[in-house]
């Protein structure tokens, strides 16, 4: 069987088949059109399958494989939109997904990374930040900060501690969150959490999808 | 203008189709059913007309019920428009109806309904297509009568409380046993302005609690979802957005709610 989380910039894959496969990843843009799943997620996913499991619960249902705990808020930050899961005494407390105005954020990270020919893992986590709730809004806070002198580096940086505050805070501000998306592996956004932050991967909504995949197929939804 | 119900009801000899916003008193509608005149409720989308249209009356920010009630009324050859802008409903339409009254050649009559005596809520706590009854309890405005062969009541496995949203497909989401609370309920009892039946809630069901974006509402809404120890806040504006349907979908199936 396999699964696929077809997201926005990536898509990620795992054969549930082959024993001991890791999962593989592809830029959608590189999508072949004619992918085929047995079980999808992700934004795009619908077009690829015949049973589709939606995000959120792709999601909590990996954050439940993953974390084994009984409270606990997951933060799962994509490129084109932000959504968390909240569970305590082991049940679903709260949830959220923002795909207005958290627009584009993570897309918007990865593009300046490369339009400004920076690295995020030598970039230091910046005293100041940018007040920004959407990707699009916040570059012309960078372009003003650069303009009156801030150096380009110190600019972008405070805009990735701006979204990463505006994330926290619409996960409810927690003191510990699990971190879900590619933005795990961009050490910047981590260290601009102001709270514990247990970066797991881009491969939760996957790991949700494994656990979809062990329970009975749902009746067809017309 | 705003006319005693007694006036209200004494020039309706001279209409044959009301426009209705929000629920007037049940001696206005009682004067329409009795009067035989065709009621409109303008709360619902009634014609194919860009919501667009409203924009020269009201902000685009704005209560989308309201939105479409503009519409209805610059669309529909209407006699009179009945408008309840008293505690049962607010502020956005008492302003809808001042800009109504100065927009169009005819009445707009503000009415003020404080009716108390209860009708019942079986629609609320039925086993039914959540949309059906909603439907119904919508449809139920334009009649004074009393209900015929109530359905029985059925244990909830959910909760809808709020407003009939301007867009129903939210609600198939839900169970058929869902109840439903909110004003929604007050809307099947016939009492709109009954604040206290309007904040109760059932804390022993996963309740979503639904609000219209841009309404005074989402204050109530977020407010008791916060006491519930089980619920989903949602705002919802013209549309439903595929992450609202995905948040519903999530809450419901997250709870343990079976289809
Ligand atoms: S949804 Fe709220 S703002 Fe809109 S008409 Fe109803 S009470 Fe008024």
């Amino acid at each position: 069987m396999i699964l696929g989380d077809f997201g926005t910039s990536y898509c990620k894959f795992l054969d549930l088949d082959a024993p001991g496969a890791r999962p593989t990843i592809i830029a959608t843009k590189e999508l072949p059109r004619e992918t085929r799943v047995d079980l999808a997620t992700g934004h795009n996913g619908k077009r690829f399958a015949d049973r589709y499991v939606n995000e959120l619960i792709a999601l909590a249902r990996g954050g439940e494989a993953l974390t084994q705990e009984e409270e606990y808020v997951l933060l799962d930050c994509g490129s084109r939109d932000i959504k968390f899961i909240r569970y305590a005494n082991g049940k679903l407390a709260d949830m959220g997904w923002n795909a207005e105005c958290g627009a584009s954020m993570g897309f918007t990270i990865e593009l300046l990374e490369r339009y400004y020919d920076l690295d995020y893992a030598h970039l230091r986590v910046p005293e100041q930040t940018f007040s920004v709730t959407c990707g699009v809004l916040g570059m012309s806070d960078i372009f003003d900060a650069v303009i009156s002198g801030v150096p380009v580096a110190e600019a972008v940086a405070r805009f990735v501690k701006g979204i990463a505050i505006n994330a926290y805070r619409f996960a409810g501000s927690p003191a510990k969150l699990y971190l879900s998306g590619g933005l795990c592996d961009n050490p910047l956004f981590v260290g601009s959490f102001p709270c514990q932050v247990t970066p797991l991967g881009r491969f939760v909504l996957l790991r949700g999808l494994e656990a979809e995949a062990h329970q009975p197929s749902p009746p067809p939804v017309s | 203008m705003t006319l005693d119900p007694a006036s209200s009801v004494a020039i309706m000899s001279r209409f044959r189709k009301i426009g209705i916003i929000g629920v007037p008193p049940l001696e206005i509608i009682r004067g329409a059913n009795e009067h035989g005149l065709v009621i409109h409720d303008l709360d619902e989308p009634l014609v194919r007309e860009d919501l667009e249209t409203a924009s020269p009356f009201l902000p685009r920010v704005y209560c989308a019920i309201l939105r479409t009630a503009v519409v209805n009324a610059l669309h529909l050859e209407l006699d009179a428009i009945y408008a309840d802008t008293g505690p049962g409903k607010c502020d956005c339409a008492l302003h809808t109806a001042t800009i109504l009254a100065e927009t169009l050649p005819i009445p707009v009559i503000c009415t003020k309904n404080t009716d108390n005596a209860s009708f019942g809520t079986p629609l609320c706590q039925a086993r039914l297509p959540l949309i059906d009854r909603m439907l119904a309890i919508t449809a139920g405005v334009k009649s004074a009568a009393p209900y015929q062969n109530p359905p029985d009541p059925c244990a909830p496995t959910a909760g809808f409380w709020g407003v009939p949203p301007r867009d129903f497909s939210i609600l198939g989401l839900f169970p058929d046993t869902t109840h439903i609370h909110g004003w929604a309920r007050c809307m099947e009892n016939k009492t709109p302005a009954d604040h206290a039946l309007e904040g109760q809630f059932n804390p022993e069901v996963p309740t979503v609690f639904f609000a219209q974006s841009f309404c005074a509402k989402t204050a109530l809404a977020r407010y008791l979802a916060k006491k519930h120890p089980h619920a989903l806040y949602l705002d919802v504006d013209v549309h439903t957005t595929s992450s609202a349907r995905a948040k519903v979908q999530a809450f419901l199936e997250l709870s343990g709610v079976r289809p």
